[in-house]
């Protein structure tokens, strides 16, 4: 009976859905710069037919999950996070895709069956110039460091990135810190040199926030998504510097929701993840694209951002360019489904005490 | 009673039915037309409302899931003793549970075993795939060769706390401690105990937040109730006009205001109240939370106390002075006594909407002003242990409820007004 009446009453509310938006689909994005980029470089392209209506999230696989176990799926393509994939692929969300066409020119291979490729993005710490008249801050031993360059640092809400900048700054190397990270000891240290700055920390959760924090002076270093400040050098002229150093570096891709427009979702996902996509996308935000074939098109084609009065070099705000590379922590999303909860509930209680 | 009825005889009406029973029928008629009325309200609150806390509740105490993937598994694994590793035969029959699974069971499956012991998750989805090459015995030596995880007790203990289809567990892990291999109850490992002290944070802001809003509105209030019209109404405008701006609007604009950098603390580092290096920390913490509650939910005190102090005659008032008591014995004996159904109506809906805050603690909280709201809202997101935002969520719904009982034994229900 109860079932009956859950049936009929999704029921109902899936018809006043589908009679609205028949053959489009729903994409599903991060908003602000980011989903700017995506329009202008692979949603304002498609022409085939199905039209696009784009919607924002705050990551997280919770809707997802509650639209495709009330069968009342409403978003089609999302954009989500490589531990999202993983879980969302293993757990039947998302619909699987065929990865021949692009599986062998990409940077790293697929994190799961379910993803197309978009891009690599980075947490990155900066600071502004001025704050620093004198000595500044070169890699991420200074971040950590309260002494040699007092004042308040911004970090994030959520354990993801800064447990390996901890390590690192340690003197963890950036290739063996999962490996320590796989180790209680290990974990114990990233959180004992955390306890170094907690005094002098101010916590951010939206991505506008670090560059507010450091725009006004409230911090003298943050750590923050490296195409927000990349968008703000590039396109505001703020004085901002990268630390290029412990850049953590995570994969972004598409994923196609099981039991929505699936055929068209793929369709378009295919259109979304072409090289020549990818590398568009970098017209508007310095991300890294994870196609290689896209990095070469952008080379033969620099001065590749647009901006108004003349083009700029991008590739040296890539997270991927080869120096930051050198020096980076490919972030590994299958340590991170293990792991996640039960390292994010010792953060918050790291936080709270 | 019946006995002087039966001997009376029943009284009749003009076409002989017993008037009992021909009222009764006439009755029922308006009863079904009321209820008739009123169905779609009924059907309204059991739809969206009874079902989806029904289902919450069931969901907080379900472990089937699991049992439906391994369940010979877990029929020898109950047998085991738990000490060392685990006879050939668990390991057996675990590997073609394992590898003859299909479809997402044992995605689903994973997700839930990795919130006993983190890293089943990737163990169980390495192993599916390798475990197809294995044709044949010994399997525990195979397995713990694909991934020595399998010889690590830790993981087949942990397995004991999900024995049966329906667990507590839940409800544990929502108050810092958990069951052990033999499903004895025992204390969470300390570095992972926060719930505990993120309930009494919650308690402690929602009663803070209810104190410092009874502290302010009543006075408001006062004045609202008190002042002439043409004043009042001005007042009125100033207590709704925030309460009309969006919520995300004034937290943001409470940020501005209470930043280090921000309005407050520059006008202070002007007036020479404080040094430049000393700016004080307003923003992000627990002091923010409960500063920027207090304003969010203050209408919510004001209206229920505004409307029935307004009821309250200021003859009575006069009455007391007149008859000699000093105001502030007249305020205490007889202005307080008549308001308190307001207090009431007015503290008891501030606390309830503070406990429940997810957003303002949120965006101001920082490291030490994150509520229950805020990790309910992360596992739904993020870790998707949503029988633990189940177990969160009812035991929010029990101290309410609690909340409410004891209330009306104390003060009683009918004590509140909101108008």
């Amino acid at each position: 009976m109860k079932k009956a009446i859950k049936a009929a009453f999704l029921g109902l509310i899936s018809m006043a859905y589908v009679g609205s938006a028949i053959a489009d689909i729903t994409f599903v994005s991060w908003g602000g710069a980011y989903t700017n980029s995506q329009q202008k470089a692979y949603i304002d392209t498609w022409s085939k037919g199905s039209g696009v209506t784009v919607e924002s999230y705050n990551g997280g696989l919770g809707e997802i999950k509650a639209q495709v176990e009330a069968g009342n799926v409403t978003w089609d393509v999302v954009d989500v996070l490589p531990d999202q994939a993983i879980t969302g692929c293993d757990e039947g969300l998302f619909a699987k895709v065929d990865q021949s066409s692009f599986i062998k020119d990409m940077v790293v291979p697929p994190v799961s069956d379910c993803v197309v490729p978009q891009i690599f993005w980075a947490y990155t710490a900066f600071y502004s110039k001025s704050a620093f008249p004198g000595k500044k801050p070169k890699n991420i031993k200074d971040f950590f460091d309260v002494k040699k360059f007092p004042g308040k640092r911004g970090i994030h809400t959520w354990a993801n990135a800064l447990i390996e900048m901890a390590l690192v700054a340690d003197g963890v190397k950036a290739k063996n810190v999962y490996k320590v990270m796989s180790t209680p000891e290990g974990i114990d240290r990233a959180f004992a040199k955390l306890d170094t700055i907690k005094d002098h920390v101010v916590f951010w959760s939206a991505g506008s926030k670090p560059l507010e924090l450091v725009s006004s002076g409230e911090v003298v270093m943050s750590l923050a998504y490296n195409g927000r400040i990349g968008a703000a050098i590039l396109s505001e002229g703020k004085d901002f510097e990268y630390i290029w150093d412990a850049t953590v570096l995570e994969q972004e891709y598409l994923v196609a929701i099981k039991g929505g427009n699936e055929k068209e979702a793929l369709e378009f996902m295919a259109h979304a993840s072409t090289a020549q996509a990818l590398a568009d996308q970098a017209k508007y935000i310095p991300y890294g694209p994870m196609r290689k074939s896209s990095i070469g098109i952008i080379k033969k084609g620099e001065p590749w951002f647009i901006k108004e009065g003349g083009n700029i070099d991008i590739l040296p705000h890539m997270p991927t360019a080869p120096k930051v590379l050198k020096r980076a922590v490919i972030a590994d999303p299958v340590w991170w489904a293990d792991n996640g909860a039960e390292v994010s509930e010792r953060f918050g209680a790291w936080k709270g005490n | 009673m019946s006995q002087v009825q039966s001997s009376a005889g029943p009284i009749l009406t003009t076409d002989g039915i017993p008037l009992k029973v021909s009222l009764k029928k006439a009755e029922r008629k308006n009863k079904i037309r009321a209820f008739l009325l009123v169905l779609p309200l009924l059907a309204f609150i059991v739809i969206t409302f009874l079902i989806p806390i029904g289902d919450m509740l069931a969901r907080s105490i379900d472990d089937r899931q699991i049992n439906t993937v391994f369940p010979k598994t877990f029929e020898i694994y109950k047998k085991w003793d738990r000490k060392g590793l685990p006879s050939e035969e668990v390991y057996k029959t675990m590997f073609f549970e394992l590898k003859e699974s299909e479809g997402y069971s044992i995605g689903k499956a994973s997700t839930r075993m990795n919130y006993s012991k983190s890293g089943w998750k990737s163990l169980l989805k390495k192993s599916k795939r390798k475990f197809k090459k294995i044709e044949e015995g010994p399997y525990k030596e195979k397995m713990i060769a694909v991934d020595k995880k399998w010889g690590d007790p830790e993981y087949w203990l942990a397995l004991g706390q999900m024995v049966d289809p329906t667990t507590m567990g839940y409800y544990l892990n929502a108050v810092d401690l958990k069951y052990d291999s033999n499903k004895n109850i025992v204390q969470q490992k300390e570095n992972r105990r926060i719930y505990n002290k993120t309930w009494i944070k919650t308690f402690k802001v929602s009663i803070l937040v209810t104190l410092f809003c009874l502290l302010l509105g009543y006075p408001i209030s006062y004045l609202l109730a008190t002042l002439p019209m043409k004043y009042s109404n001005l007042l009125m405008i100033c207590v709704l006009l925030p309460f009309w701006t969006s919520l995300l609007v004034r937290t943001v604009a409470w940020m501005v205001m209470l930043q280090q950098k921000g309005v407050f603390n520059n006008l202070m580092v002007m007036a020479g109240l404080i040094a430049d290096e000393n700016r004080w920390q307003l923003m992000y913490n627990q002091t923010a939370v409960i500063i920027v509650m207090t304003q969010i939910l203050l209408p919510f005190m004001v209206l229920p106390l505004y409307s029935v102090m307004k009821t309250i005659s200021p003859t009575y008032m006069r009455a007391a002075l007149n008859l000699g008591a000093s105001p502030l014995h007249a305020f205490y004996k007889i202005y307080m006594p008549n308001s308190i159904p307001g207090v009431s109506a007015g503290c008891l809906l501030v606390f309830i909407l503070a406990i429940g805050y997810y957003i303002t603690p949120e965006l101001v909280g920082g490291k030490d002003g994150q509520m229950v709201g805020n990790w309910i809202a992360y596992h739904l997101k993020t870790t998707l242990n949503w029988g633990l935002c189940a177990a969160l969520g009812a035991i929010l719904l029990a101290m309410m409820t609690a909340l409410y009982w004891a209330y009306n034994k104390i003060v009683g229900i009918e004590n509140i007004k909101l108008g």
